[in-house]
């Protein structure tokens, strides 16, 4: 079987536990040394294996097809020819790639050659990679959640008033991002730091978009910033940080059955009798006597002590709604959390791969210098103002993180598959 | 209500004028910089005299707030289940204590009591907005029972809100097309006969049914003023004082009662209406626990089959206590009187219980 459908993490622990020694290592089928500046970015050898053996099973369909064509036959070809296609380009580009090297490194290559050959090197890498990235992603199961719509959540972390108004920041360059990529995004939450507006304690924003899980789950981790504060007087540069969540969000009723909304075995599975409704009163004696505005609303999960507050609508429905949505969606997340934990505490030592947790920073936002790096790719584009109004820059930066979780979880999966 | 310790509203003054406005009426800055953002919003979709620039509106707004008036007056509408109810100066704004209320007034039908008639009666007695029978209308029907149509009637003395109400009834059957919101109709009339009215000049409920050919109904819901002289004075906030209509609160009535009476005056005669309409049920708001003892004693003298007191929050049965023989539900301040007769206990789902609901065997 070459399709891996998206693996639950209970059954990866299950598989982890057969895992045996085997290593995993990176692995250039290029010449091995390079100008530093052009070094290729290599592949997994296990995954151009797996891109090797579909390509084979491709064949041999294709063959059964020609003989006795059959839909079902049709239809796994068909899905098996993006990857056949994604294979042939980097084979084509690796070619190219491996032959100007030689090039170069041969010491009787004569000097003009060796001038043109140089010169070919950068954009012939940068196909390379990008026929990599691209093989790698036709490899990588879909992530299970991918075309669900998702929540941001954006809270300060260290650095008082300066680190709420980075959160602000970054509220606004996702809610500029969503609007540069026709993704309709709607504040759940906006909570303000004793009502001054540019600075917020919790943001909430609900991507509406299916699909919109996938497209910003890169995002979550720990973002920092340096800069000099408006509030600093003497010209001091702080450093600051927020934290970003991203939960795929769960339609309000799971009519079709499929998230076991009603099911206890499910993640999404919340006991209506484990959950505490607190809703504001009136002060006083209620009734006609007052007329009160608040609308607010607090769901709290009592096994986990999970507290949502939402007060956005004047509607105390529409806030109850909105709780449910936001408990649902953190308990399924937390759940998730624990078993992938446990997994990872396993594969740790076996497979060696640095993961960034939740409360690793995984973004430095530079103002003096003009720079964000992200931390897991490694990419680093320029210009401030652009990445934060949600310009062209922020969508590279979040693609390389894209790419790079790709291969993470690739590596994920050829650790599983390799314990079979 | 609390005055803020001024050195609050100094500060949210200097951070922002508007809020420090917003700030006099409300109780916290939470809830201030709530309000604030829901005007600033309608500001800046209603600005189109200024073209484009909501600055002056929203200035105008959180003065107008500053001095108590009603939010809701400003942003035109309040939230009720979820029925977005427009609102207008001279009509009670809508509470969420009522909406809880009929909310789990519906709940309690029995969708497999089969005596239910097949058409549902309803009257709605002192309905301002409308709310209580729009949101009855809008939620019965889900409840599955084997009743196929509804008949609702909502009735008011003052024609702001009987105007306001059928406004109301257009906006959600043209909104959400709520089917039954085709058999509700909202009349004016005088609950009190003309030899007890103090407004003689609109006719009377009794007359103006006897006139439709309509002097059968099953269900009465009610929410009239009930606030005491004293109570008016002392327990209501700036807000409702200042602003909403007294009619809506206080009940007219000859001088010379105690104070609590004055406050009581529409129950009798709602449940002298109830007994001349044939009603089965009757679901009374009240203004307290107190208020709502003597309402329920005042059923139990006209013969009701089962009396029940609600309270506030009634998220579950855990706290059911008894006062005397009558059951009492929830927690927080009493707010409902629920009546009904022998032939509707089987439609509340109260007949399998009669020693729990206590008066049936007394
Ligand atoms: C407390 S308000 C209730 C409004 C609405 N049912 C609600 O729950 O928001 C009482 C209403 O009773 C009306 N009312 C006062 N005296 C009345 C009378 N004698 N006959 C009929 N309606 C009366 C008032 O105009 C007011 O709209």
């Amino acid at each position: 079987m070459f399709y891996t459908p998206w693996i639950c993490t209970r059954c990866l622990v299950r598989t982890t536990r057969r895992l045996g020694g085997r290593q995993l290592r990176w692995h250039s089928s290029a010449a091995p040394t390079l100008a530093s500046t052009s070094t290729s970015k290599p592949i997994y050898p296990a995954l151009l294996e797996r891109a090797r053996a579909i390509s084979k099973e491709h064949a041999s369909l294709s063959q059964q097809l020609a003989e006795n064509f059959d839909t079902k036959t049709a239809k796994k070809a068909g899905e098996l020819a993006t990857v056949v296609d994604a294979l042939k380009q980097w084979e084509a580009a690796n070619d190219a790639y491996t032959e100007l090297s030689t090039l170069i490194h041969d010491s009787k290559t004569d000097p003009e050659l060796l001038a043109l050959a140089s010169d070919d090197l950068p954009s012939t890498t940068t196909a390379l990679e990008s026929a990599t990235a691209t093989l790698t992603q036709t490899l990588v199961p879909k992530h299970p959640f991918a075309s669900f719509p998702c929540l941001i959540e954006i809270r300060p972390g260290a650095g008082g008033g300066e680190a709420s108004i980075f959160a602000a920041d970054l509220l606004r360059m996702y809610t500029a991002y969503c609007a540069a990529h026709n993704l309709r995004a709607q504040l759940v939450k906006r909570e303000t730091a004793d009502g001054v507006e540019d600075m917020i304690t919790e943001a909430i924003l609900e991507v509406e978009t299916p699909g919109a899980y996938a497209v910003l789950r890169g995002e979550a981790g720990v973002h920092r910033v340096q800069r000099v504060p408006a509030t600093e007087t003497k010209g001091r540069t702080h450093t600051s940080s927020a934290a970003v969540m991203v939960l795929p969000s769960f339609p309000a009723n799971d009519e079709a059955g499929e998230l076991g909304f009603e099911d206890p075995g499910s993640d999404y599975y919340i006991d209506p009798k484990e959950v505490r409704l607190d809703v504001m009163r009136a002060s006083g004696a209620g009734g006609q006597h007052v007329n009160k505005t608040e609308s607010a609303v607090r769901l709290v999960h009592l096994p986990t002590n999970t507290v949502v507050f939402i007060q956005e609508s004047r509607s105390q429905l529409r806030n109850r709604e909105q709780a449910w949505q936001l408990l649902r969606a953190r308990i399924a997340a937390q759940r998730r959390e624990a078993r992938e934990e446990e997994l990872l505490k396993m594969r740790r030592g076996v497979v060696g791969v640095a993961r960034i947790g939740r409360g690793d920073k995984i973004r430095t936002y530079n103002w003096q210098q003009q720079r964000i790096t992200d931390h897991r790719s490694g990419l680093t584009v320029h210009g401030i103002e652009g990445v934060m109004a949600g310009g062209p820059n922020l969508e590279k930066i979040m693609q390389s993180v894209r790419v790079w979780l790709a291969e993470r979880e690739m590596e994920d999966l050829i650790a599983t598959e390799s314990g079979k | 209500m609390p005055r803020l310790p001024s050195r609050l509203v100094a500060q949210a003054s200097q951070r922002n004028p508007l809020l420090a406005l917003v700030l006099r009426t409300c109780r916290d800055p939470t809830s201030a910089a709530l309000e604030l953002k829901w005007l600033r919003d309608y500001a800046v979709q209603h600005c189109v005299h200024t073209r484009g620039n909501w600055r002056p509106l929203l200035f105008r707004l959180c003065a107008a707030r500053s001095r108590g008036y009603p939010l809701q007056y400003l942003l035109g509408s309040e939230f009720f289940g979820d029925l977005e109810i427009k609102c207008k100066p001279g009509v009670l704004i809508p509470r969420s204590e009522t909406a809880t209320a009929v909310t789990h007034f519906v709940n309690q039908f029995n969708p497999a009591a089969f005596n239910l008639p097949p058409r549902l009666r309803v009257l709605d007695l002192c309905t301002g907005t409308g709310c209580i029978s729009l949101l009855f209308a809008h939620l019965f029907p889900k409840q599955r029972t084997p009743v196929k149509a509804l008949q609702i009637v909502g009735v008011d003395i003052a024609p702001e809100a009987v105007q306001l109400a059928e406004e109301n009834r257009r906006a959600l059957l043209d909104q959400a097309a709520i089917s039954s919101l085709q058999n509700l109709r909202y009349i004016q009339a005088d609950l009190f006969p003309p030899e007890e009215s103090q407004q003689t000049s609109v006719p009377s409920l009794i007359g103006r049914l006897e006139a439709l050919g309509q002097l059968e109904w099953d269900v009465i819901l009610s929410n009239p003023p009930y606030i005491s002289p004293n109570g008016f004075n002392r327990d209501t906030s700036r807000s409702v004082r200042n602003f909403e209509p007294k009619l809506a609160l206080v009940p007219m009535a000859a001088n010379g009662l105690a104070d609590a009476d004055h406050g009581d005056v529409f129950y009798p005669r709602i449940l002298e209406i109830a007994d001349q309409v044939g009603g089965k049920v009757v679901l009374l708001e009240v203004a307290d626990l107190d208020q709502a003892e003597r309402v329920a004693a005042m059923a139990l003298r006209y013969d009701w089959e089962g009396v029940e007191i609600w309270r506030d929050e009634l998220f579950s049965h855990d706290d059911t206590k008894y006062i005397g023989r009558i059951r009492v539900l929830g927690t927080g301040h009493g707010r409902s009187v629920l009546c009904w007769r022998k032939a509707a206990s089987s439609w509340l789902r109260r007949d399998g219980e009669s020693n729990t609901t206590g008066v049936a065997s007394g």
